[in-house]
């Protein structure tokens, strides 16, 4: 019988990206190798496996390598077995990939920016992040997850609104959310957090919260210079 | 009277409904068209209430219940009218399948990107946005290679994805001089292949009505 091929995942400290692909794994029982990168100082396996981004995660399956988090997701809930990730109604599967596309294309940007700018800019920041908030807390529709009762595709895509969220928050003092609101994200995002599996994959509260206070001025450069563009 | 069964509510010369109107020929399905005029500023009530998160088209009513983001309802026809020995756009290899789905992203965020600030943009900005756009393209050829389709022997997914964007070819020439015979042979001669599938032919408009109407879109003389 064939040897199984090798899994490693290529990602880096904090990332939600890499959360994203790293959960798929866990979920569907898969083992492999983490190799975690220095963003700031990346190694050749990134400009060799994702020459086109020279970003992670990137998946390496034997010598394969997929790169793009909700591709790579989508791509281990194919290529192995175990518990679906995905819904499999078909109708069921377009609303999952609508919301993961809606967290990538509607949300993050001004989420992002809304921690890192200040004064008018950042107010419509975080009235549009509000906007989605209240999209996505419709979203739930009173479950437990967006997958229904369990952990699904769109859990492990909105991540960022569990873990990184409170985090984020902290580090900038933005307060996006008062204590009432979206009281659905909450409950879920405690529900998230807490699974067996995902706590294996969420980076340590305390080291996150420094890694970011320390990237702090950074963040707020690149964000006035993505606004000056 | 009754609803068609499939309605696809889409403008003639949006390159991300055409890719929803090529996969539903290619599946042999039927569909109403229904035309929302993207010269009207205010979107319809039915796209209001089908998209109402992105307000945008294409959108594909199956049944009474829409599907919206153009890979995302290519995805769900390929899905739901798979028959055995059908044509799939989707190759059954879970490998082949992320390949298809990294290409189509590529396509999305950056071909369109830079397609948009070419036409967008004056002077350095529209010459920066020219070379990226090439540049892009050229890629995209490394990746097709010597196969006849980027989906191998078949015409597939990326296929779709990008073909639609080969009707704005004659506007590259015109609006900043790139010819892409010269740039990308190897693109165009896949163009030409593409043009021999009814579905491509019947939906891709011509090179200069596409032109004509980016000319308004985006306030060029």
């Amino acid at each position: 019988m064939a040897q199984p091929q090798e899994v490693k995942l290529i990602s880096a400290f904090g990332s939600p990206f890499g959360h994203r692909a790293e959960v798929a794994l866990k979920l569907k029982g898969v083992p492999y190798e983490l190799i975690l990168e220095d963003l700031e100082n990346k190694s050749e396996l990134v400009f060799t496996h994702n020459p086109v981004h020279n970003m992670v995660p990137i998946l390496l399956h034997g010598n394969q390598a997929v790169c793009e988090s909700l591709v790579i997701v989508e791509y281990i809930d194919e290529a192995f077995d175990g518990p679906p990730l995905l819904p499999v109604d078909p109708y069921d599967r377009a609303m999952a990939r609508f919301w993961a596309h809606f967290m990538e294309h509607r949300w993050l940007k001004p989420f992002w920016l809304s921690l890192w700018t200040n004064d008018e800019v950042q107010k419509g920041f975080i009235e549009e992040t509000k906007e989605n908030l209240a999209l996505l807390e419709a979203r739930l529709n009173g479950n437990r997850f967006f997958g229904g009762e369990t952990i699904g595709y769109l859990d492990i895509v909105a991540c960022m609104l569990a873990h990184w969220y409170d985090v984020l928050e902290e580090v900038t003092g933005v307060s996006l959310v008062s204590d009432n609101d979206y009281p659905a994200l909450r409950r879920w995002a405690r529900e998230y957090t807490s699974n067996e599996v995902v706590k294996q994959c969420l980076p340590d509260r305390d080291l996150l919260v420094a890694f970011f206070t320390k990237r702090k001025e950074k963040y707020i450069m690149f964000a006035n210079a993505l606004l000056s563009q | 009277m009754a609803e068609a069964e499939v309605r696809c509510v889409d403008f003639w010369c949006n390159e991300f409904g055409m890719r929803v109107r090529i996969a539903l020929r290619e599946k042999n399905v039927e569909f109403e068209f229904v035309e929302e005029d993207l010269r009207v500023r205010q979107r319809s009530e039915l796209v209001l209430r089908m998209n109402p998160v992105y307000r945008s088209i294409p959108i594909l009513i199956h049944r009474g219940r829409p599907i919206c983001e153009s890979m995302n309802i290519v995805e769900y026809v390929d899905e739901v009218w798979s028959q055995p020995g059908g044509t799939r756009l989707l190759p059954a290899d879970p490998l082949e399948r992320a390949h298809a789905r990294f290409w189509a992203n590529f396509v999305d965020q950056k071909v369109f990107d830079a397609q948009h600030r070419f036409f967008m943009g004056r002077n350095e900005a529209k010459e920066t946005a020219k070379a990226e756009l090439v540049g892009h393209l050229k890629r995209l050829e490394e990746v097709l290679g010597d196969k006849a389709f980027f989906g191998g022997d078949e015409f597939g997914l990326l296929d779709v994805a990008l073909v639609p964007f080969s009707s704005m070819f004659y506007g590259y020439e015109k609006h900043g001089g790139v010819d892409m015979e010269v740039e990308c042979p190897v693109l165009a001669r896949w163009v030409r292949r593409c043009h021999e599938r009814e579905s491509v032919r019947s939906v891709l408009p011509t090179g200069v009505n596409m032109y004509e109407i980016h000319k308004f879109f985006y306030g060029i003389e």
